[in-house]
């Protein structure tokens, strides 16, 4: 008699789980490769000091790169710049992608082409969007300081906004939220336009205001989406460097601040520990969000 | 609790697409306390007409009254109105409690604890007290339902508006909740305006019912006297299923003067006492209709006038449980005919058909207006009675 399961030769179960492994091992590998190895070879970086010459090995140092990096204020003010920098970025770009969503929920002549022009700010390439707003703040001949000094009076004198730390950062701030709110926009669109009518209808009837009907439909039926488009602009906002950089050298935030110890100081382990620092605070807000905002 | 009236009221959308009339002088009375079911093939405007009501649609023209108030521009929430929608549109997030509580909180100044007590007694009327923590997604078509309900009951509404609140159910589920609808109507009795393209249901739950069709009310009758004595062609052929078998036909005065046949093709499909019609049709032009359950293939009791037969091939006999369909030519004519289980011809049989002179119903081919209904009677039919007041 032949017996089906022969000792010696795997079951179909095992087969099939072979092959899954054998298929999903490309992924792995390559993730591996591109992923995983930076980031472990940073984290031992931030534990040594980084030769320049390229045939000296690290020299380990524990955690001597954290010791310092907590007792210097600049790393204190950097870090408080990119949390202002990210909190009010994203809130006001999520709040004006959630504006305009609702704006286009209702139809009005032209809507197709006006919804592309919304989009522009987004899928302009970033340098030139950065070097007209150069030219539109420029103390002399910009257009914005002549409105708000020369026309409308808010300020007397010639102040140059992007060179002036306390003003710089609200402007790069705007332009930020400015540049990104149709993501908002997009990722909101679509669900404010799925939200059936007939609730709405529901709740006229049954005499809700305005105010309570966006509060108790519109917002609870945005409300995932809102938490996730917030989540996805803290994540892409706390680590943002080539917008603030291109803009101004008076923001300094953590990315720029780890930028200039490595490529200005020539300090690799350094700059090596401010990113763990940026990597970590991130992980952080991220799990901690998740389970506040998403019960997921 | 109050009357409804609706004064010609008309609804014209006109927008870049173009002018369209959805409801064209409707007016209807809906007494204190009734059940009437509106109803009409899809696009007769009946929801539309429901939505006026319900301040869902501004009113072209005309008036909406509710009891002595004048309604029609007052905004949803002032009209004291209740409505329940096709797809319950319960509010998703908020718990059954919640759903049925909003009305109350946003439109009245009750304390939340009397508002509870409103919402708890609804609950218990529809036996629904153990879901009202629950959130709609977890809940069945049918429990959706019963709270899309409750909200509506919990306001104690002058006017309850349903449109088309079963037709998400299946089956079974529908036929339980109709009586259950019925029930809950005359416990409260409420005046109530319900919307249906279903004609079992406007037939079985109606006080009255009234019948649309391309923005025009047709007929506002009870059930049973809109179909013995339909106004006019559309409402015989809309209700009954299957439907009317209707033909043009010519009434030619009978050799003793005392009758009129009704010949189709040169067939004499029917037979009716001079006396049935008001006018003298003799050699005119009708539209002759009859209703399946009225084509006999057995034998006819004795008690009927005038009996016209006529021999017809069958083309297809189906069972329906219940009775059987069969399909009949006549000369280039097909017929339906409903016929008890029993009867049961095969294809290609010739059989004898009766037709009773009561059973013969005769409309104007020009205005398609009733010239005979049901009966061979010359007494005067009040097709749109007023059944309570």
């Amino acid at each position: 008699m032949i017996s089906l399961t022969r000792s010696g030769d795997r079951t179909i179960e095992e087969k099939e789980a072979l092959l899954g492994y054998a298929l999903i091992a490309p992924a792995l590998l390559l993730i591996a490769a591109v992923i995983l190895y930076p980031v472990l070879y940073n984290v031992y970086l931030s534990f040594t000091v980084v030769p320049l010459r390229p045939d000296e090995a690290p020299q380990w140092i524990g955690l001597e790169h954290y010791y310092s990096l907590f007792g210097s204020s600049a790393f204190w003010s950097a870090l408080r710049t990119t949390i202002v920098f990210t909190f009010f970025s994203t809130t006001l770009a999520t709040l004006g992608g959630l504006g305009t969503a609702l704006l286009f929920n209702r139809s009005f002549r032209g809507r197709r082409y006006i919804r592309g022009m919304v989009l522009l700010p987004y899928v302009a390439p970033l340098i030139s969007v950065a070097f007209v707003w150069r030219f539109m703040l420029d103390p002399l001949y910009g257009i914005v300081p002549f409105l708000g000094s020369d026309v409308l009076g808010l300020y007397a004198g010639e102040i140059d906004i992007l060179s002036n730390g306390g003003t710089a950062i609200w402007a790069v701030i705007l332009i930020d939220a400015w540049r990104y709110f149709p993501f908002a926009f997009l990722m909101l669109i679509a669900r404010v336009q799925a939200i059936p009518g007939d609730m709405y209808e529901a709740a006229k009837i049954d005499g809700a205001s305005k105010f309570a009907q966006f509060k108790d439909i519109t917002l609870t039926e945005l409300k995932y989406i809102l938490a996730t488009v917030f989540l996805l602009r803290w994540i892409w906002n706390f680590n943002k460097f080539a917008d603030i950089w291109l803009l101004t050298r008076r923001v300094e935030t953590l990315p720029i601040y780890a930028y200039q110890v490595a490529f200005a100081n020539y300090q690799h382990g350094q700059a090596a520990a401010i990113s763990m620092v940026l990597f970590l605070a991130l992980i952080v807000f991220v799990l901690g969000y998740v389970a506040w905002a998403l019960d997921w | 609790m109050a009357k409804l009236t609706l004064n010609d009221v008309t609804k014209v959308y006109d927008d870049a697409e173009g002018t369209e009339t959805a409801v064209d002088e409707a007016s209807v009375t809906v007494e204190d306390g009734e059940f009437l079911v509106l109803v009409g093939p899809s696009g007769c405007g009946k929801s539309t007409t429901l939505r006026m009501i319900a301040g869902l649609e501004t009113v072209t023209e005309g008036t909406v009254e509710i009891g002595d108030r004048e309604v029609q521009y007052l905004a949803p929430s002032e009209r004291d109105v209740a409505m329940v929608f096709q797809s319950y549109a319960l509010y998703k997030r908020m718990t059954a409690r919640q759903n049925m509580g909003y009305g109350l909180k946003h439109s009245t100044d009750m304390s939340a604890e009397e508002r509870n007590r409103r919402v708890r007694e609804s609950a218990e009327l529809l036996g629904i007290e153990e879901l009202l923590d629950d959130k709609p997604e977890a809940m069945s078509g049918g429990q959706k339902q019963r709270v899309a309900l409750g909200r509506a009951i919990v306001r104690d509404p002058d006017v309850f508006l349903l449109d088309e609140p079963l037709s998400n159910l299946d089956a079974k589920l529908r036929s339980h909740m109709r009586t259950e609808l019925q029930r809950i109507q005359s416990d409260l009795d409420v005046t109530a305006v319900y919307v249906t393209h279903d004609q079992t249901e406007a037939m079985t739950m109606a006080d009255r019912i009234a019948i649309m069709n391309d923005g025009v009310v047709q007929q506002v009758a009870p059930p049973e006297v809109a179909y013995d004595h339909p106004n006019n062609k559309f409402v015989g052929a809309f209700l009954g299923s299957p439907s009317m078998n209707t033909f043009d036909a010519v009434a030619r005065g009978d050799g003793d003067g005392d009758a009129y046949a009704i010949d189709v093709d040169g067939i004499t499909l029917g037979k009716v006492p001079r006396g049935a019609v008001e006018d003298n049709i003799d050699g005119e032009s009708v539209c002759f209709g009859i209703r399946p359950e009225d084509l006999h293939l057995d034998n006819l009791s004795d008690d009927v006038t005038d009996v016209c037969q006529f021999p017809a091939t069958v083309t297809i006999t189906e069972y329906q449980g219940n009775d059987n369909f069969v399909y009949l030519d006549v000369g280039d004519r097909s017929l339906t005919a409903r016929v008890p289980p029993g009867v049961y011809p095969d294809s290609g049989d010739e059989v004898t058909v009766r037709i009773a002179a009561e059973d013969v119903f005769l409309f104007d081919p020009e205005t398609t207006e009733s010239i005979k209904t049901r009966g061979v009677g010359n007494e005067h039919i009040d097709t749109q009675p007023i059944t309570r007041s």
